[in-house]
C-alpha cells in the first residue's frame, strides 16, 4: 500500500514539473489588481523576493500602458469593497478596466497569469465573476489550494486546457514564481 | 519576600492549568463574568477572577490582553474610558483619553506643508497617549492583584502566540498596503495575517515586562518615554518626553442619568456620555414599548432623536478643562422636551441637520421647558463635521461575584492607528478628531494639551442601586446609535441581552443624510420608512462590523451574570468555574 502510494505521489510530482513545463512565462513582467484586494500588493512582496522585473499600478488603464514593453501580465484577483470604494469605483468599471488591459496584453503576445493570492476570502460572486470574464485570456492559473476546494479553477484549467500551479501558503507562490519564470 | 513568592504561585497557577473558565458567546455565571470582542482576552480577564482577583483586577487583565490580542484596536499607544460602580457605592469615571502634543498645531502642520487631515497616517497624526495611566489609576482605585499578576495572561498570549480570527486577518487586509509601508515587521512575513495562523509578538511581551518590572512610569516619565521621545523626534512627530510628563489619566464621578427608573452612569465629556443620556431623555417621552422593536414608527422616533443628539454633539461636547460647555444642561429632561417637539412622527427632518441644532445654555439654572420657550429660545451657532468613520476601538463589560462593575472602552482611533508601529504596539491617530483647520468658535479646534471629543460610551446601567447591565461598543459615529438601540431594546422591548445584540440595528447621525440600517427588517417596515416617512435607506448586510461591536454583561435579580460577546467582532464571553 504504501510503495502504491509512493509511486502515486512519484508520478504527482513529475506530471506537475511537465505541466508547468508547458509554458515558461517571461519577464518583464506587468501586474494589476482586479478587485483591488490586498492581493496584487502581496504578489510584489513575492515578486521581490525572486528578484521578478516588474511593474505594479492597482489602477493601470489600457490607454497609459505600453503592452508591448512587458511579456508576461499578471492579473491578481480579488473583490474588495473597501478596495473598490477607496478607488471610487465599482465592480463593472473594474472588470471593463482589466479586461481591456487583458486584451490589449493579448495582442500584444504577452501570456496573461490569473492568480488568486489570497485563497478562499476571495472567492464569491464579484472574484468569481472576475475570473470567469477574463478566463477565455489566460494562459495559466496561479491559486492559493483554499481558493479551489471546489475545483472551481481546476474546471477553468482543464476546460480551457490552461495550466494551473497552486500553492498551500501565500509565501509558496515564490516556489512556482521561481519554477515558471525560469528563477 | 513574602510578597513575591506570592506573585511567584498566583503567575504559577495561572499557567499550571488549575484555573478553569467557561468561555463561549454566551455564558451565565454567578461567580463574574467578562464580556470582550475577544475570546483570549475575555478569558484572560476570567482567570483573574478565578484567582480572586476583582473586577478592577479583571479589568486590568483584560485591556492588557486586547492590547496583545487586537492590536490593530487598542494598546499602550492608545487611549480610552472606563466607568466603574463599586459595591459599597463608590463610583469612577476614569478619563484616560488621550492629548494634543504641545507642539501640535495648525501653524506646525502647515510649516510642514501639510493639512492635519493628511497627517493622520504619520507620526505627527499621535496624541498622548493614556491607556498606561488609565490602568494605574484603575489599580490605585481598588486592584487587589499586583501588575505582574494581571500582565501575565497578556505576556503569555504576545510570548506563545495565539490563533489569528478572522477580525484580526480581516482587518489587516483591508489595513494592508499602509502596514506594508509603516509596519513591515507586524506583518507576516511581508504578508496579511491569515485566519487560523498564530500570531507572535516578542517584542511586546518584552515591553509589557518592562513596564511591570519598570513600574508604568516607565512609560510617562522613564526610559520608555525617553525612547518614545527619541522615535518621534526620529520620524517627524510631535509627541514629546515633556507630553508625556505631564499627562494624567482624570478620575470624577461618572455622569448620572435616568431612564424609565433605570439609573444610567456615563463617561463625562469629551466623549458622548451626555449625548447618549439626552437621546434618552427625549425616548422617554414616547412609549416605546407599546411598538415592538421593528415598527417603523419606533424606528422612525428613535433615529431622529439620534440625528438631535449628533447635532448637539458639535457644540456641547469638548474637553471640560478647554470649554466650559453647558452640558449638564444638554443632558436635563426639560431640553430634551425642546429637543422632542421638534421630532415630526409622521416625516423626517429636512437637511441639512445642522440646522436643527438646540440651545441648551437656558436649561442650566434648572428651568423648564415652559419658562424657557416662553422666553423664547436664541439658536447656537456651531460647525459641523464629520468623525473619523472606522469601526475600531473596543470595549469590554466586567462584573465579579461581589457586584463590582467595569465598563471599559478603549482605542488607537481608526483600526491600526497611525500605522506607526513602536516595539510591538501601535501608535493612535486621534488627532483626526481634532477640527481640520481653525474655525473661529469651534470647541475642537486643535489645542497642545487638549483631549479631542470622541462618541465612545461605556456604561453601567443600576437599578434599585444593583448592577443591571454593563455595556460599550466600538463603532465611532455609530456608537451612540448602537447604545441606544441597545437600552431600548433591553428595557422597552425585554429582550435578553443576545437578542439585543442580534437585533439588527440602525443608525441615526447628522453625518449620513440616508437612514443606515442592517438587513433583518421586515420588508413592510422598510417600505413605510421610505414611502410614508421619506427616509432614504441604505441597507448593509447582516452582520455588519460597521454597526459597532457591543459586548454586555446583564445581572439579573437572582444574582445571575449573563455575558454575551458581539457577534459582529467574534467576541466572547468567560466566567470563572470555581
Amino acid at each position: 500500500m504504501k510503495k502504491l502510494l509512493l509511486t502515486f505521489f512519484v508520478v504527482l510530482c513529475f506530471a506537475f514539473v511537465s505541466f508547468a513545463a508547458e509554458i515558461l512565462l517571461e519577464e518583464p513582467v506587468i501586474v494589476t489588481s482586479a478587485g483591488q484586494s490586498p492581493g496584487a500588493l502581496q504578489f510584489t512582496v513575492v515578486a521581490k523576493m525572486v528578484s521578478l522585473d516588474y511593474k505594479f499600478d492597482k489602477l493601470y488603464k489600457a490607454e497609459d500602458v505600453d503592452m508591448s514593453q512587458f511579456k508576461t501580465f499578471v492579473i491578481v484577483v480579488g473583490a474588495s469593497g473597501k478596495g473598490l470604494g477607496a478607488a471610487g469605483i465599482d465592480i463593472e468599471v473594474e472588470i471593463n478596466r482589466v479586461l481591456a488591459l487583458a486584451r490589449e496584453a493579448k495582442d500584444n503576445g504577452l501570456k496573461i497569469v490569473i492568480c488568486n493570492l489570497e485563497g478562499a476570502s476571495r472567492r464569491g460572486e464579484s472574484s468569481d465573476k472576475i475570473v470567469t470574464t477574463l478566463a477565455p485570456l489566460a494562459s495559466v492559473y496561479f491559486v492559493k489550494s483554499d481558493a479551489n476546494e471546489d475545483g472551481f479553477f481546476t474546471n477553468l484549467s482543464e476546460e480551457a486546457g490552461v495550466p494551473m500551479a497552486t500553492f498551500e501558503m501565500t509565501v509558496g507562490l515564490k516556489d512556482v514564481l521561481a519554477q515558471y519564470f525560469g528563477k | 519576600m513574602k510578597k513575591h513568592v506570592l506573585v511567584v504561585m498566583l503567575v504559577a497557577v495561572l499557567f499550571t492549568g488549575l484555573i478553569a473558565t467557561i468561555t463561549a458567546p454566551t455564558v451565565a455565571s454567578s461567580n463574574g463574568m467578562v464580556a470582550a470582542v475577544n475570546n483570549y482576552a475575555a478569558e484572560a480577564g476570567a482567570k483573574i477572577l478565578e484567582m480572586g482577583g476583582n473586577a478592577i483586577d479583571a479589568a486590568i487583565a483584560v485591556s492588557l490582553a486586547l492590547g496583545v490580542v487586537e492590536p490593530y484596536a487598542s494598546g499602550f499607544g492608545g487611549e480610552g474610558y472606563a466607568v466603574i460602580t463599586m459595591a459599597d457605592g463608590s463610583k469612577y469615571a476614569i478619563d484616560f483619553r488621550s492629548a494634543a502634543p504641545m507642539m501640535a498645531t495648525y501653524e506646525a502642520i502647515a510649516e510642514k506643508g501639510l493639512k492635519l487631515s493628511s497627517i493622520n497616517y504619520t507620526p505627527m497624526g499621535t496624541c498622548v497617549p493614556g491607556v498606561l495611566a488609565g490602568i494605574k489609576e484603575a489599580w490605585l482605585l481598588g486592584a487587589t492583584l499586583p501588575l505582574s499578576v494581571l500582565a501575565a495572561p497578556a505576556i503569555e498570549l504576545a510570548r506563545n502566540g495565539f490563533i489569528v480570527d478572522e477580525t484580526f486577518s480581516q482587518t489587516t487586509s483591508d489595513t494592508y498596503e499602509r502596514l506594508l509601508g509603516s509596519a513591515f515587521d507586524f506583518l507576516n512575513e511581508g504578508f496579511v495575517w491569515e485566519t487560523g495562523s498564530v500570531f507572535k509578538n516578542p517584542e511586546l511581551a518584552d515591553t509589557i515586562e518592562r513596564v511591570v518590572e519598570e513600574g508604568i512610569d516607565t512609560f510617562y516619565t522613564g526610559s520608555l518615554a525617553d525612547e518614545i521621545d527619541a522615535f518621534m523626534v526620529e520620524n517627524g512627530g510631535f509627541l514629546r518626553k515633556s507630553d508625556l510628563e505631564s499627562y494624567r489619566a482624570i478620575v470624577r464621578e461618572p455622569l448620572h442619568g435616568t431612564y424609565r427608573g433605570y439609573d444610567l452612569y456615563v463617561p463625562h465629556p469629551p466623549v458622548s456620555g451626555p449625548q447618549f443620556l439626552m437621546v434618552l431623555n427625549v425616548l422617554e417621552n414616547y412609549n416605546l414599548s407599546a411598538m415592538s422593536w421593528d415598527d417603523p414608527l419606533a424606528i422612525h422616533l428613535i433615529q431622529q432623536a439620534l440625528v438631535l443628539g449628533d447635532v448637539d454633539r458639535k457644540a456641547y461636547i469638548s474637553d471640560p478643562e478647554f470649554h466650559d460647555l453647558p452640558y449638564e444642561a444638554f443632558m436635563s429632561k426639560e431640553y430634551a422636551k425642546t429637543r422632542l417637539m421638534l421630532i415630526n412622527p409622521g416625516k423626517v427632518f429636512d437637511q441639512p441637520y445642522a440646522s436643527y441644532l438646540g440651545d441648551a445654555s437656558p436649561f442650566a439654572d434648572g428651568s423648564t421647558y415652559e419658562e424657557v420657550l416662553l422666553e423664547e429660545l436664541a439658536p447656537v451657532m456651531s460647525s459641523a463635521r464629520a468623525v473619523e468613520e472606522s469601526p475600531s476601538t473596543t470595549h469590554f463589560s466586567i462584573v465579579d461575584k461581589e457586584g463590582n462593575a467595569v465598563s471599559w472602552t478603549q482605542t488607537i482611533s481608526s483600526f491600526f492607528g497611525t500605522g506607526t508601529y513602536f516595539k510591538g504596539f501601535f501608535f493612535n491617530n486621534e488627532m483626526a478628531n481634532f477640527a481640520s483647520s481653525y474655525r473661529e468658535g469651534d470647541v475642537i479646534n486643535l489645542t497642545g494639551g487638549m483631549r479631542p471629543r470622541t462618541t465612545i460610551c461605556p456604561t453601567v446601567v443600576m437599578k434599585d442601586g444593583e448592577v443591571r447591565w454593563i455595556l460599550g461598543t466600538p463603532g465611532a459615529g455609530r456608537i451612540v446609535s448602537m447604545m441606544v438601540n441597545l437600552v431600548v431594546n433591553l428595557v422597552d422591548f425585554n429582550m435578553p441581552i443576545d437578542q439585543a445584540i442580534r437585533s439588527p440595528k440602525f443608525v441615526g447621525y447628522s453625518s449620513y443624510t440616508d437612514l443606515r440600517m442592517e438587513e433583518g427588517f421586515p420588508q413592510s417596515t422598510l417600505d413605510f420608512l421610505e414611502k410614508i416617512l421619506g427616509h432614504k435607506l441604505n441597507i448593509y448586510a447582516y452582520p455588519d462590523l460597521f454597526f459597532g461591536g457591543p459586548n454586555i454583561i446583564a445581572v439579573e435579580e437572582n444574582g445571575m451574570m449573563i455575558g454575551a460577546g458581539s457577534l459582529r467582532r467574534g467576541g466572547s464571553a468567560s466566567a470563572p468555574e470555581f
